[in-house]
C-alpha cells in the first residue's frame, strides 16, 4: 500500500452554509498520492456535501483547495475532471437507454470533434475492463445491467478518465460480500499506480480493512484523524457518534409483558432497488416492552418499518398484530402508531397546516366528519388540545408546518400517531436531527408509552440511545437479526460485533423471542 | 357551523383571494402596460382604447350579459381544471370534453321527452356533464393505473373530439340537419333550453350553474373528506398513500370530474348560447379555460374572477376595435402576456414548496441539523 | 368508388406536400424533447414563421430572407419558451400554451395590418427539377415537382439523425433528457444544452411554417397552422424520437390529413373525419403500449433543479 509523500490533495477550512444547516464546519483534509483516506460519519454528517464542494457541484462559502499542491477553484464538475479529480456518486449517475460504452464516453471531449469514434473507444473500454476484471460487454444498454454491474460500470467510467484522485461515496451499498472484496482489490490496484482514493462510508468494518487513514466527521466537523493502524471499532464508533456509548439506563417500572402483539415471522422483502432487504427476519413484540433494533443505517431497518405499516409489499412471510394477520396500509389509530424514518416526505405534507397533519389519518372519522363534511371547529379543537398535550410550539394550528422546527414538526407526528394510544408503536429514527431537549422528549414519550402498556419497537442507528432505551435488543445486519440481547445486561462490544455481522460471538442464530 | 363560524369561514375565504390574488393581479398589470405600449406603437391612444374595452366590457347591461356570456364556458371549463390542479394533474382536454359534452347535451336536447321541460333541461345538462366524463375515461384510467401522462392523451382526445363531432353534424351524420347549409344540428328543442336571465340578451342561466359549481367545488376542497384526500395527493402522494389513501382511485375521480364540468362547459355553449350544435363551435375556449385556471392559482373561487376578466376582455375587444381599429385578437395578447407574466413571476409560494421537496432527501435530515433548533 | 391509379399519385403528391412542413418541425421536436423539454407551443412557432415568410416574401421577394426571417420568429418565441421552462422551471405546458395564444393573437394582428387587402402575392420556394422530370408517374408529381423546401424537409432527418447518434453533441442531447444530473456531473452543461434543444425546436418550427405557406399556397390566413403543431407533438411518440421514424410518422400523418380532402370530394362510405382521426389515436394507443415500447426521455416535462442532485 503506497504513502506518497506528495500530498495530492488538500481542503482546507471549507465550510458551507445551507438555509438552516452548517453541513461543513471548518473542515480541513489531506490526501496523500497512493493513499486511500476514509472518510467516516453518520448520515448528514456532511460527507456528501464535502465531497460535492471538491467535485465542483456546489461553492464552498469559505475555504481553499490545493491539487497537487496548486489552489484551484472547482467552480464545476468540467473542471474538477480537468484536474483530474473523480467522483462516484451515491446513486447511480447512468443513463439506462445508452449503452455501457456510451455512459462511459459521456462529457469526454472527443479528440476530433465532433465524431464519436466509438471504434477506438471501444477498444480501450474493453482494455480497461480486462485489466480490472469488469466484466462487462460495451454495446450492453444500461437498463439491462445489475445493479452490481451499474457500480462498475461507474468505477469503470472513471478509471477511463484517467483520474488522479477518486472520490467513492458509499460504494458499497449494493454490493455483495464478495463483491466489496473484488472492490478493494481495484482500489488497491489504482493506488498501486499512484492515484490516491476518498473512500466514504458510515461501515467501520470496511473502512478499517481498505482505508490508510481515516477522518471522522461529525455534525459537519472533523472529529480527528487517525492512522487505520491504530483505530477500533470502538473508537471509531465513539468519534462518529459523540456520546461515550454507555448504557445510561433510563429508569422504568417493571411492566407486564406477557401478550405478544407484533409478531414476525420468516419476513422477506425487497428494497427500492429490487435487491432483498430483508431476510427470513422473525421479531416478536410484547404489551410493555421497548425492542430497540440497533444497527448501522441501510441493513434493512426502514424496510422492515415499512412492511409492519404496511408500506411495504412483502416477497414471504408473515405479520401479525394483535393475531390479525397484516394484509395493506393499517389506517386504524388504535392498532398502530408508526413514525417513519423521512418524516417530512412520508410523515407530514409540508404545506397542510399543523391541524390537518394532525387529523390525516382521522379526517373521515364521525368525531370529524358529520354526514360528508369535515367539521373545522372540531378538528381546529382537537387540534389545540393535542398542540397543549405534546408541547408543540406553534403560534396557530393553522401555519404550514414546513415553518416549524425539526422537533416540533416530529412532535406534531407523534402527537398524531399517539393519541388513540395505539396497541403497537413503531418508531423509526425518531430523533434524527433532533437538539437534545427534543430527543429528550422523545425518549421519556417512548418509555411512557411503554408504560402504558404499548408494544413498542425503536430502531436506532445511534446504539446510545437503543441502549438507554430498550428491554430487549435486536442487531439487524444486512436483513437478518444477527443476534437478541437482554438490554440490562448487554456487552456494547458485543453489540459492536453483531453490528459488524460476526455473528459467531453469538450462540443465537435469527433470534425469535 | 355557529355565527362566529360562518363569519370567520367568509374573512378567511376574502384574506385567501387576497394573498393569492396579488401576484396575478400584479402580473395582469404588467400585461396591460406591455399592451398599452403595443398599442401606442401602433398609433392609437392607450387610455381610449382601454376605456373603450371597459365600455364593451361593462358599460351597460348588454355588455354585462356580453362579458358573463363568454365568460361562462371559461368559468366551467376552468373549475375542472383548477380541481386537477389540486390534484397534481392538468386537465389539457378541455376542448374534447367541451365538444364530447355537447353533442351528449344536443342528443337529448332533440329528443323530446315525454317530461315537464325543466326535467328535459336538467337531463340534457346531465347529459353533457356525463358526456365530458366519458371522454376523460381514457385518460383518466391510463393516468391513474398506468402512470401514463394525462397530457398527450387528452391534447389528442380534443382533436378527436373536435372531428368526432364534425362527423356527428355533418349530413348524414346522426345529429345533422338536413339541408343545411354549413354542418349543423337542428334547433335544440326549446324544453331543453337554458332560460334565458334578462329579455333581449344572450345571457343564459349557464353563468349561474357555474357560480354556484364553483362555490360546491370550493366547498368540496375544504369541507369534506374527497377534497381532503384529493389535496393530499395533490402536494404529496407518499404521505397520502402512508394515512390510507387509495392514491390510484382518487387520480381516477379527479380526472372523471374535471371531464364532466369539460362536458359542462361545452353543454353550456350548446343549450343556452348556440341553440345549435354548430360545427367547430368551440374555437379555442378550451385552452383558454385552462389558462383561466392557472392565472386563478387553481382556486375555485379565484377562477370565477379570472373568467370574468377574459369573459370581459373579449367582450369589450369588440368594442375597442370601432373605437379605436385595434384588432379583437388583441384580447389574445393581453391574455397571452398575463399568462406568461404570472408564471415567469411565480406563485411564490409554489416555489418554496418544490424548491424544499426537491431538496428532499438526505437534505430533510441535514436541514433539521440546525443548531438550536 | 373508383380508386384510380391517378387518384393514387395525386394523393401521394399531396402527401408529401402536406408532410414536408410536419418533417421541417419534428426536427427539432425531436432535439427537444430528448432535452427533456415539452414544447407545446411550437404551433404558435409555425404559426410565426408561417407569417413572417409571407411578409419576408412579399417585402424583398427572396425566399431565402423570407426562410431566415421564420426562421427568427419562430426561434424568438423559442427563447421566451427557454427562459421561462429552462432559468425560472416554470411549468412547461402552461408557458406553451401561452406562446400558442401570443402566436395567434399576434399574427391576427400583424396580418390585419400589413396585408389588409386579402391575398397578397409573394414569392414561392423555387422547383429545382426540370419540367422533363415532373411528368414521371408517380414520382414526377410525387418528388420532382416539388419545391426545394420540401426536399430539404426529406433530407434534414438524415444529418439530425447523424448528428444525434454520431456525435459527441448527440450523445449528451440523448442523455440530458433521461438524466440530467448524469451530464452535470460527466461535465457539459445542462441548462445550455436545454436551452439550445428548445432554440433548435424553434428554429425549425418556423421553418416549418415557411414550408407551409411558401411551397405551393402562397397567401397566409389567420390560424393556417390548424393544429399541425401539435400533430408533430404525436409523431414524436409514434416514431419514438429517432428523427427518420418521426420524419415516417410525419409523412404518414401528411397522408392523412391529404386522404381526408380527396374522400371529401368523391364521397365515399367511410366519412374523412376517421382517417383525420386516425393519427391522434394511433398515439394513444402508441402511448398505452399497444405498438412496443414508447418510453420517452424520462424527465420530459420536469424542471431541472442543478441543485437537486
Amino acid at each position: 500500500m503506497g504513502q506518497g509523500e506528495e500530498i495530492a490533495l488538500r481542503m482546507v477550512r471549507m465550510t458551507k452554509q445551507f438555509p438552516g444547516v452548517l453541513a461543513n464546519d471548518n473542515i480541513t483534509l489531506e490526501l496523500r498520492a497512493g493513499e486511500v483516506l476514509g472518510l467516516l460519519g453518520e448520515n448528514g454528517a456532511g460527507k456528501t456535501t464535502l465531497m460535492n464542494i471538491l467535485y465542483g457541484l456546489h461553492q464552498p462559502d469559505a475555504g481553499e483547495i490545493y491539487v497537487n499542491g496548486k489552489k484551484a477553484e472547482i467552480t464545476s464538475p468540467r473542471v474538477a475532471l480537468d484536474l483530474g479529480i473523480g467522483m462516484v456518486h451515491q446513486q447511480f449517475m447512468l443513463v439506462g437507454n445508452l449503452t455501457a460504452l456510451e455512459n462511459v464516453i459521456l462529457g469526454i471531449p472527443p479528440r476530433h470533434p465532433p465524431l464519436l469514434e466509438l471504434d477506438s473507444n471501444r477498444a480501450r473500454f474493453k482494455k480497461l475492463a480486462k485489466e480490472y476484471q469488469i466484466l462487462i460487454d460495451p454495446s450492453t444498454p444500461v437498463w439491462q445491467l445489475s445493479v452490481g454491474d451499474k457500480q462498475w460500470l461507474e468505477i469503470l467510467k472513471q478509471i477511463f478518465r484517467d483520474v488522479n484522485i477518486l472520490v467513492l461515496d458509499e460504494p458499497t451499498a449494493v454490493l455483495a460480500p464478495s463483491q466489496v472484496q473484488q472492490l478493494f482489490k481495484k482500489i488497491r490496484q489504482l493506488t498501486e499506480e499512484g492515484g490516491a482514493v476518498i473512500f466514504i462510508s458510515h461501515k467501520l468494518d470496511e473502512v478499517l480493512e481498505v482505508t490508510d487513514q481515516i477522518t471522522v466527521l461529525r455534525d459537519g466537523h472533523v472529529i480527528g484523524t487517525i492512522s487505520t493502524h491504530e483505530a477500533t471499532p470502538p473508537k471509531l464508533a465513539q468519534m462518529m457518534v459523540g456520546r461515550p456509548v454507555s448504557s445510561k439506563r433510563k429508569p422504568r417500572p417493571a411492566s407486564e409483558t406477557t401478550k405478544e402483539v407484533l409478531v414476525v415471522e420468516g419476513l422477506c422483502c425487497d428494497d427500492d432497488r429490487g435487491i432483498p432487504a430483508l431476510k427470513n427476519l422473525s421479531l416478536t413484540v410484547h404489551t410493555g416492552e421497548i425492542v430497540g433494533v440497533a444497527g448501522v443505517g441501510g441493513n434493512g431497518q426502514k424496510e422492515l418499518a415499512e412492511s409492519i405499516a404496511g408500506l411495504r409489499q412483502t416477497t414471504k412471510g408473515t405479520i401479525r398484530i394483535n393475531g390479525e394477520l397484516l394484509t395493506g396500509v393499517i389506517r386504524d389509530p388504535s392498532l398502530l402508531g408508526y413514525i417513519p424514518e423521512e418524516r417530512n416526505r412520508t410523515g407530514l405534507v409540508d404545506s397542510f397546516g399543523v391541524e390537518e397533519n394532525l387529523i390525516l389519518k382521522t379526517f373521515d372519522t364521525p368525531s370529524f366528519t358529520h354526514r360528508g363534511i369535515l367539521k373545522w371547529g372540531a378538528i381546529r379543537q382537537a387540534a389545540d388540545n393535542l398542540i397543549e398535550a405534546y408541547d408543540i410550539k406553534t403560534p396557530h394550528s393553522t401555519i404550514p408546518v414546513r415553518h416549524l422546527s425539526g422537533g416540533n414538526q416530529q412532535r406534531v407526528v407523534i402527537a398524531r400517531e399517539l393519541n388513540a394510544g395505539p396497541a403497537l408503536l413503531v418508531s423509526s429514527q425518531p430523533t434524527r436531527g433532533l437538539d437534545l431537549g427534543a430527543v429528550e422528549a422523545v425518549h421519556n414519550m417512548l418509555l411512557q408509552e411503554r408504560s402504558r402498556g404499548a408494544a413498542v419497537l425503536f430502531i436506532s442507528a445511534e446504539l446510545a440511545e437503543v441502549m438507554a432505551l430498550s428491554d430487549r435488543i435486536v442487531v439487524m445486519f444486512k436483513g437478518e437479526i444477527m443476534g437478541e440481547l437482554d438490554a440490562e445486561t448487554a456487552d456494547v462490544s458485543l453489540i459492536g460485533e453483531l453490528m459488524l455481522g460476526h455473528r459467531e460471538v453469538f450462540a443465537v442464530g435469527g433470534g425469535t423471542s | 357551523m355557529s355565527g362566529r363560524g360562518t363569519k370567520s369561514f367568509l374573512l378567511s375565504g376574502a384574506r385567501e383571494l387576497l394573498f393569492s390574488g396579488a401576484r396575478p393581479l400584479f402580473a395582469i398589470a404588467l400585461a396591460l402596460l406591455t399592451s398599452a405600449g403595443m398599442i401606442l406603437a401602433t398609433d392609437a391612444n392607450p387610455i381610449t382604447a382601454y376605456a373603450a374595452l371597459l365600455q364593451g366590457a361593462v358599460g351597460n347591461f348588454v355588455s354585462i350579459a356580453n362579458t358573463c356570456v363568454r365568460a361562462t364556458p371559461l368559468l366551467l371549463g376552468g373549475i375542472g381544471v383548477a380541481l386537477g390542479l389540486k390534484a397534481g394533474l392538468l386537465n389539457v382536454g378541455v376542448e374534447g370534453q367541451i365538444y364530447a359534452g355537447a353533442a351528449a347535451a344536443t342528443a337529448v336536447g332533440l329528443i323530446a321527452l315525454p317530461v315537464p321541460p325543466c326535467v328535459h333541461l336538467f337531463l340534457a345538462v346531465l347529459a353533457g356533464f356525463l358526456g365530458g366524463l366519458l371522454w376523460a375515461v381514457i385518460p383518466g384510467y391510463l393516468r391513474a393505473y398506468r402512470g401514463i401522462s394525462e397530457i398527450v392523451v387528452t391534447l389528442m382526445l380534443n382533436y378527436v373530439g373536435f372531428y368526432f363531432i364534425s362527423w356527428l353534424v355533418e349530413y348524414p351524420g346522426i345529429l345533422a340537419e338536413k339541408g343545411a347549409v354549413f354542418p349543423q344540428s337542428p334547433p335544440i328543442l326549446e324544453s331543453a333550453q337554458l332560460p334565458v336571465l334578462i329579455r333581449g340578451t344572450s345571457l343564459h342561466a349557464g353563468i349561474i350553474l357555474g357560480v354556484i359549481l364553483a362555490l360546491f367545488f370550493h366547498l368540496l376542497l375544504r369541507y369534506s373528506p374527497f377534497g381532503f384526500r384529493t389535496r393530499m395527493v395533490g402536494e404529496n402522494p407518499e404521505a397520502a398513500r402512508y394515512a390510507g389513501v387509495n392514491v390510484t382511485r382518487q387520480i381516477l375521480m379527479v380526472i372523471l370530474l374535471f371531464g364532466g364540468m369539460g362536458g359542462l362547459a361545452g353543454t353550456g355553449e350548446v343549450l343556452g348560447l348556440k341553440l345549435r350544435l354548430f360545427d367547430a363551435f368551440s374555437g379555442g375556449v378550451g385552452y383558454e379555460a385552462i389558462a383561466v385556471a392557472l392565472l386563478a392559482n387553481g382556486k375555485p373561487l379565484g377562477v370565477i374572477l379570472s373568467a370574468f376578466f377574459f369573459g370581459a376582455l373579449k367582450a369589450g375587444a369588440n368594442k375597442m376595435q370601432i373605437v379605436t381599429g385595434i384588432e379583437t385578437s388583441m384580447a389574445l395578447v393581453v391574455l397571452a402576456l398575463a399568462v406568461l407574466f404570472v408564471i415567469a413571476i411565480g406563485f411564490g409560494e409554489r416555489r418554496l414548496i418544490s424548491r424544499r421537496r426537491k431538496r428532499g432527501k438526505d437534505q430533510a435530515a441535514k436541514e433539521t441539523q440546525a443548531y438550536g433548533n | 368508388m373508383e380508386i384510380s391509379l391517378g387518384f393514387i399519385s395525386d394523393w401521394l403528391a399531396a402527401t408529401v406536400r402536406c408532410g414536408a412542413p410536419l418533417m421541417l418541425v419534428g426536427v427539432g421536436g425531436v432535439y427537444v424533447e430528448r432535452t427533456g423539454v415539452f414544447n407545446i407551443g411550437m404551433e404558435g412557432m409555425m404559426l410565426a414563421g408561417s407569417l413572417a415568410a409571407i411578409a419576408g416574401s412579399f417585402f424583398t421577394g427572396s425566399t431565402f430572407v423570407a426562410t431566415i426571417c421564420a426562421m427568427a420568429a419562430g426561434g424568438l418565441l423559442a427563447v421566451g419558451h427557454a427562459y421561462l421552462t429552462v432559468t425560472r422551471r416554470a411549468n412547461q405546458i402552461i408557458s406553451g400554451l401561452a406562446i400558442n395564444f401570443l402566436a395567434l393573437g399576434a399574427t391576427n394582428m400583424l396580418f390585419a395590418r400589413l396585408f389588409p387587402t386579402v391575398k397578397a402575392r409573394v414569392c414561392l420556394y423555387p422547383v429545382l427539377a426540370p419540367a422533363w422530370l415532373h411528368d414521371i408517374p408517380f414520382l414526377g408529381p410525387a418528388i420532382f415537382s416539388q419545391s426545394v423546401i420540401v426536399w430539404i424537409a426529406f433530407i434534414l432527418p438524415v444529418p439530425a439523425a447523424w448528428v444525434l447518434y454520431r456525435t459527441s453533441w448527440g450523445l449528451n442531447i440523448r442523455a440530458v433528457g433521461d438524466h440530467p444530473h448524469a451530464v452535470a456531473t460527466a461535465g457539459p452543461s445542462v441548462l445550455r444544452l436545454k436551452y439550445i434543444g428548445v432554440i433548435l425546436s424553434g428554429l425549425c418550427a418556423g421553418l416549418g411554417g415557411s414550408a407551409l405557406v411558401l411551397s405551393e399556397l402562397g397567401y397566409f390566413a389567420p390560424n393556417i397552422t390548424a393544429g399541425r403543431g401539435f400533430i408533430v407533438l404525436a409523431a414524436l411518440v409514434v416514431g419514438k424520437w429517432n428523427p427518420i421514424w418521426v420524419a415516417v410518422a410525419c409523412l404518414l400523418f401528411g397522408g392523412a390529413d391529404a386522404l381526408q380532402l380527396r374522400v371529401q370530394t368523391f364521397g365515399s362510405v367511410i366519412p374523412y373525419q376517421f382517417p383525420v382521426m386516425f393519427p391522434y389515436l394511433l398515439t394513444i394507443a402508441a402511448l398505452a403500449g399497444f405498438v412496443g415500447r414508447t418510453v420517452g426521455p424520462k424527465t420530459v416535462g420536469q424542471p431541472y433543479d442543478p441543485e437537486g442532485l
